[in-house]
């Protein structure tokens, strides 16, 4: 019978840059750790939910594949090198091209993946940043929505990936907490109600603090 | 990262609640607790809803003058006795205030404690339960295999959940209100104990006030309303939340429960459509029940348990719901009709003979092929035995219509709704054991415990403390007592 419950993909893009490193970076693997301990208590969240973590700093890449909760392991983050941002955004588009399960004669397809990205800083590769972000635009796959953790992010680049911008002002760990805390009520709510409008991205308000970039 | 905060309610007192930094939140509103934990308040994700005046009227009809767990006499339901009211109050978190300050909120009881899970809840390690409350598909779904066995009840147990489910919402509806949001979330469930509690009571469908805006939850949603969904709200061809979406939610749920999977969810599927529009159309102008007699297209060729092993009430009422009335909301049986139809169930139910088995009990529908779907195993006792139950006609003495049938195990108890043809195991009923069935060296005994009036085939009186005979054929009267029944004895080899 399982084999008619359609999976919700997660993607976590994670900033892992020189500027991540220390506090900032321990707050986001410790939010990494509540998120997936938060879904699995969620009983449609633990059956459709599956979560794949994308890093970037000097290089892009997939730390975890597309898992599900019970089987997923938290990677081991670092914080060091540059932002290569673009080069994270194709790593994202090509996981998602081999990852994503569509509708064929023998298989239900996977519900629209939610993406969410969370960075300090802006691409070290702006151009490749800027290819690949509209082209991620234009696949239209996913439900993003992107945090700019402090004032160095640049929201410019951002809002390029996605009309879904936030704006975190302060960097403590309870920010971060608070982040994370409500990627997984966006996930939580995503897997239980239904689109109104097709498209349409239904999210809980952002945490207090939090602002929406217009 | 958590303080304490005052509410202040419509009548004026005073509450505390512990405001966190993300407090749950669900489609409409997010939650405090009490300092306590014994009442939480809540208020809407939208701030702008708890300013609406029709919302407000809504909500204090509710807590008032439409409330079952509070007597008449008290301010709740006409004709709510103190009795009725205790019985329901445990059935429903029904909401007991209105805060107005620091913002519109709604203020309830928490639920009891069996319906959150324990540190022993979970069978794997990597899942903490502990202190998650019960909603309903950990038992339904695959999840179901994550939680320890002693979590997960029986087919009996299950079917008490039924029942009590049924009851619940028989009761609003009978007030004229609708659930509107009837889903896996608002319904949690221990089948440990049989229990259930409907939650989320505050965006209830009222008569003659503004119905409340619901997105409902996927896979529990009334077809004709998905697939009116694209109209604007207040567009006369959009069809809103109210009893009949209930009636068809309830039907979802009770299938869930009995069945462990969904009824709408099967193989049949629309290649190269997003997952989004499929289920749109799946689960609504699209829908087939996977057990659909004439159209196989959405069936599951795993089906091992089916409609038709849980009896022959059931099956006739989940084709009323999931064939007749899925795109026809009329046809749909009503939560009475459910509850009925459970009851006469629950009359049938036989213990497994495999002590191995899960479901411990099942409907015993086909006494000359008795066999545990579940499990497989077929009946070894010598005899199955049946009570038929019988009634007087009003007005003809001495004429008697049979209207029940009850299958007999041993230590099987009977209930006043088995002794007089005119009680109804509803919340009205005494849940006082009468007598019960043994069988006692090859022989089936009734034992009277309490019935005034019990007589023999042959008309001898049985006092409570003595042991009636059972013979194949022979019919007794249960009671000589005004709808006393008269019962029928069959012993099917
Ligand atoms: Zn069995």
């Amino acid at each position: 019978m399982s084999d008619y419950i359609r999976r919700l993909p997660v993607y976590l893009l994670i900033d892992c840059s020189g500027s991540m490193h220390g506090e900032k970076i321990e707050a986001v693997k410790q939010g990494i750790r509540t998120l997936v301990s938060e879904l699995k208590g969620d009983p449609q969240a633990l059956e459709t939910a599956y979560i794949s973590v994308i890093t970037f700093a000097s290089a892009a890449r997939q730390e975890a594949p597309l898992t599900e909760l019970m089987l997923f392991r938290e990677p081991e983050l670092k914080a060091s090198g540059a932002t290569m941002f673009g080069r994270a955004v194709e790593v994202l588009i090509d996981c998602m091209n081999t990852e994503i399960r569509h509708s064929t004669q023998t298989q239900k397809g996977d519900w629209r993946p939610l993406v969410f990205i969370l960075t300090d800083g802006s691409p070290s590769d702006a151009e490749d940043f800027k290819v690949n972000a509209s082209r991620l635009k234009a696949m239209k796959a996913a439900n993003i929505v992107a945090c700019a953790a402090g004032a160095d992010a640049k929201t410019e680049y951002l809002k390029m990936l996605t009309d879904n911008v936030l704006m975190m002002n302060s960097l403590t760990a309870g920010d971060f907490a608070q982040f994370f805390a409500w990627v997984s009520g966006s996930v939580r709510m995503t897997s239980k109600s239904i689109e109104a409008k097709p498209g349409e991205l239904m999210l809980p308000p952002p945490p207090h603090g939090f602002q929406i970039v217009p | 990262m958590s303080e304490i905060a005052e509410a202040v309610l419509a009548d004026g007192s005073k509450l505390q609640y512990v405001v966190t930094s993300n407090p749950p939140r669900g489609g409409m509103k997010y939650t405090y607790f009490a300092p306590d934990k014994s009442y939480v308040v809540q208020f809407f994700n939208d701030p702008k809803m708890g300013q609406d005046a029709k919302m407000r009227d809504r909500i204090a009809a509710i807590i008032g003058k439409y409330n079952p767990t509070v007597s008449e006499e008290n301010g709740g339901a006409m004709g709510n006795t103190e009795q009725l009211a205790e019985y329901f109050a445990d059935k429903y978190c029904w909401p007991t205030g209105i805060v107005v300050s620091p913002e519109f909120g709604i203020v309830s009881p928490a639920y009891p404690p069996k319906f959150f899970f324990d540190a022993n809840s979970s069978l794997v390690s990597g899942l903490d339960l502990r202190g998650r409350d019960k909603k309903s598909n950990w038992f339904t779904s695959r999840n179901r295999k994550y939680l320890d066995p002693r979590e997960l009840g029986n087919f009996m147990l299950m079917l008490k959940v039924c029942i009590s489910l049924a009851r619940s919402i028989r009761r609003m509806h009978a007030a004229g209100l609708a659930h509107s949001d009837l889903s896996n979330n608002n319904v949690l469930i221990d089948p440990k104990t049989g229990s259930c509690v409907v939650i989320d009571i505050d965006s209830l469908v009222v008569p003659e006030l503004y119905p409340p805006e619901v997105a409902g939850t996927r896979g529990y949603i009334a077809p004709e309303v998905l697939a009116t969904m694209e109209y604007p709200y207040g567009d006369p061809r959009r069809s809103l939340p109210c009893i009949e979406t209930d009636l068809h939610s309830l039907a979802v749920l009770i299938y869930e429960f009995l069945l462990t999977r969904h009824p709408l969810n099967g193989p049949k599927h629309f290649p190269g459509m997003s997952a989004e529009e499929e289920d749109q159309r799946l689960m609504g102008s699209d829908a087939v029940f996977i057990e659909d007699p004439n159209d196989t297209s959405n069936r599951p060729d795993d089906l091992k348990v089916t409609i038709h092993d849980l009896g022959p009430y059931l099956e006739e009422l989940f084709i009323r719901a999931f064939v007749d009335g899925l795109h026809s909301p009329k046809l749909r049986p009503t939560a009475m009709d459910w509850e009925r139809g459970l009851l006469r169930t629950w009359d049938l139910l036989y213990p497994c003979d495999d002590p191995q088995c899960k479901a411990k009990m099942f409907v015993m529908y086909d006494a000359d092929h008795p066999v545990c779907p579940f499990c497989g195993k077929k009946v070894s006792a010598s005899e199955i035995v049946k009570f038929r139950l019988k009634k007087e006609l009003r007005g003809k003495r001495g004429q008697w219509m049979q209207y029940g049938e009850l299958v007999v195990y041993n230590n099987m108890p009977l209930f006043p709704w088995h002794v007089y043809s005119n009680i109804f195991a509803d919340e009205k009923a005494s849940r006082e054991m009468q007598a019960y069935v043994v069988k006692q060296n090859g022989r089936w005994l009734l034992i009277n415990q309490r019935i005034k009036g019990l007589r023999s085939a042959s008309g001898d009186l049985i006092p409570p403390g003595k042991a009636l005979l059972l013979r194949n054929n022979e019919s007794f009267l249960l009671s000589d007592m005004p709808n006393g029944n008269l019962v029928e004895t069959v012993m099917i080899p």
